[in-house]
């Protein structure tokens, strides 16, 4: 049972990443994931509120550690993203009341292949899902993937609202879904 | 982007992939102009949990645990950590009344159920020589942290809601390790070692100091069900929470809700 326990109940995994994602400084990673095939810059939200547009360009540079990237914040609050080439949005002056989207990188997962659409007001993610998701089809990658990307959608939201630094449960497939959506509130130069 | 209410301390982020899921460290707080010496403590923690992988993977035949279980390799032969590890099961074992037993298991001896947290344990120690307010390493929902968000602050951790996942159960103030076993998800995956037999338990979360035991434990706990509680209440410093598969839940007496989304 121990074995089990760790590679699927434990497999609750980095939930903790996503908690940084409350967390999102002005400074991002370079991140690496697997580039997305629709880099579009520019993408829209329909989402009833303000729309506008988000024209950062892609910031996801390939390399060969994919799993691991690093937020450097500086101690001051000032908002230049000083160590990677994310270009921030030229909305400037966007008030934090307007919404703004983005799809993250494709990415690669246990099952298959995921993206994640992000839509931000201000700082504040108000809106997570999935962009687009190909698990191969079977039943088995299906019905995990049912059980676990609410939840992941969710628990971003509930991180976000509960003040929490991490979350103890066990959910499935969130490595990808947490690279797409760091990459896509790199996007948004968050 | 140019808003500040959400401006927060984190100051670093990394996964790790290791051990079939993804391992997350993050940083509160610190300098950022000592990043030379994060990144140095960070690839330390890294390293800690890759190399917990090489030795304690049942999946790597050719890991020393993988060995031993076998027989290709004597409790002589084994790596330091091997020992530690099981001498951290013997405790467990004990402390847990026998609910946490490794040598019950199938195909020889099995450290799993404590492995991942005390492998987390061992990487968060890399990251206690840095200037922060705090730190998590998150083992796949198993957590072990120092510190805080900010001074005088601690970590609030959620508990998933297992009967029903898109919520939370509760927040807990971490008082370092809080790790959380179950059956929901996967189905059923814990036997009871006394009788062979799949258990009901949905979820069991266990807070404490160190997240080796508090993991053991929370796999005991799974297993127990509300009658574990008496062992959690007899150990100082560990308190349990038990959810079953009806939302409703059993808790020791010093287990602490801050925010108690289960009523």
């Amino acid at each position: 049972m121990k074995r089990v326990s760790l590679a699927f109940c434990g497999a609750v995994v980095g939930m903790v990443g996503l908690f940084g994602y409350r967390a999102v400084t002005p400074s991002m990673p370079a991140f690496a994931t697997v580039p997305s095939t629709s880099q579009s810059s520019t993408t829209t939200t329909s989402r009833g509120n303000a729309t506008t547009t988000s024209t950062a360009p892609p910031t996801t540079v390939p390399t060969t550690t994919p799993t691991t990237h690093v937020r450097t914040t500086p101690t001051t609050p000032t908002s230049a993203p000083p160590t990677t080439t994310t270009v921030a949005p030229t909305t400037t002056t966007a008030p934090s009341t307007v919404s703004r989207s983005a799809t993250g990188a494709s990415v690669n997962y246990y099952f298959g292949v995921l993206s994640v659409d992000v839509t931000v007001t201000g700082s504040k993610i108000v809106k997570v899902s999935i962009g687009s998701i190909n698990d191969g089809g079977n039943y088995r990658s299906q019905s995990i993937d049912q059980m676990a990307i609410p939840q992941l959608e969710q628990q971003v939201l509930a991180a976000q609202s509960a003040n929490i630094q991490g979350v103890s449960g066990a959910s499935y497939t969130s490595a990808g879904f947490h690279q797409s959506l760091q990459s896509a509130l790199t996007k948004l130069g968050l | 982007m140019s808003s500040t209410e959400t401006r927060s301390l984190h100051s670093f982020h990394r996964d790790v992939e290791v051990m079939g899921t993804v391992i997350t460290i993050d940083l509160y707080g610190g300098d950022a102009r000592d990043e030379v010496i994060t990144i140095r403590c960070v690839d330390a923690a890294e390293l800690a949990l890759q190399q917990a992988d090489e030795i304690f993977s049942t999946w790597k035949a050719q890991s020393p645990l993988s060995r031993l279980r076998r027989g290709d390799l004597s409790l002589v032969e084994v790596p330091d950590e091997v020992l530690e590890v099981l001498d951290a099961c013997r405790s467990a074992r004990r402390a847990s009344e026998g609910w946490f037993d490794p040598w019950s298991m199938p195909g020889g001896v099995d450290p799993t159920g404590l492995v991942k947290g005390w492998a987390a344990e061992r990487a968060l120690n890399e990251l206690k020589g840095l200037d922060l307010s705090g730190a998590v390493v998150n083992a796949a929902g198993d957590i072990a942290s120092f510190g805080g968000p900010d001074a005088g602050q601690a970590f609030r951790f959620g508990v998933v809601r297992p009967d029903s996942p898109l919520k939370l159960a509760c927040v807990v103030e971490s008082p370092g390790a809080v790790a959380t076993s179950g059956t929901y998800q996967r189905g059923n995956h814990l036997v009871n070692p006394f009788t062979g037999e799949a258990t009901s338990t949905v979820s069991a979360t266990v807070a404490g100091p160190e997240l080796g035991l508090a993991d053991a434990l929370a796999t005991a706990l799974a297993v127990a069900g509300p009658a574990g509680m008496g062992f959690i209440d007899a150990l100082e410093h560990y308190e349990g929470l038990v959810i079953e598969a009806t939302g409703k839940y059993v808790k020791s007496q010093g287990f602490r809700l801050v925010e108690n989304l289960l009523d």
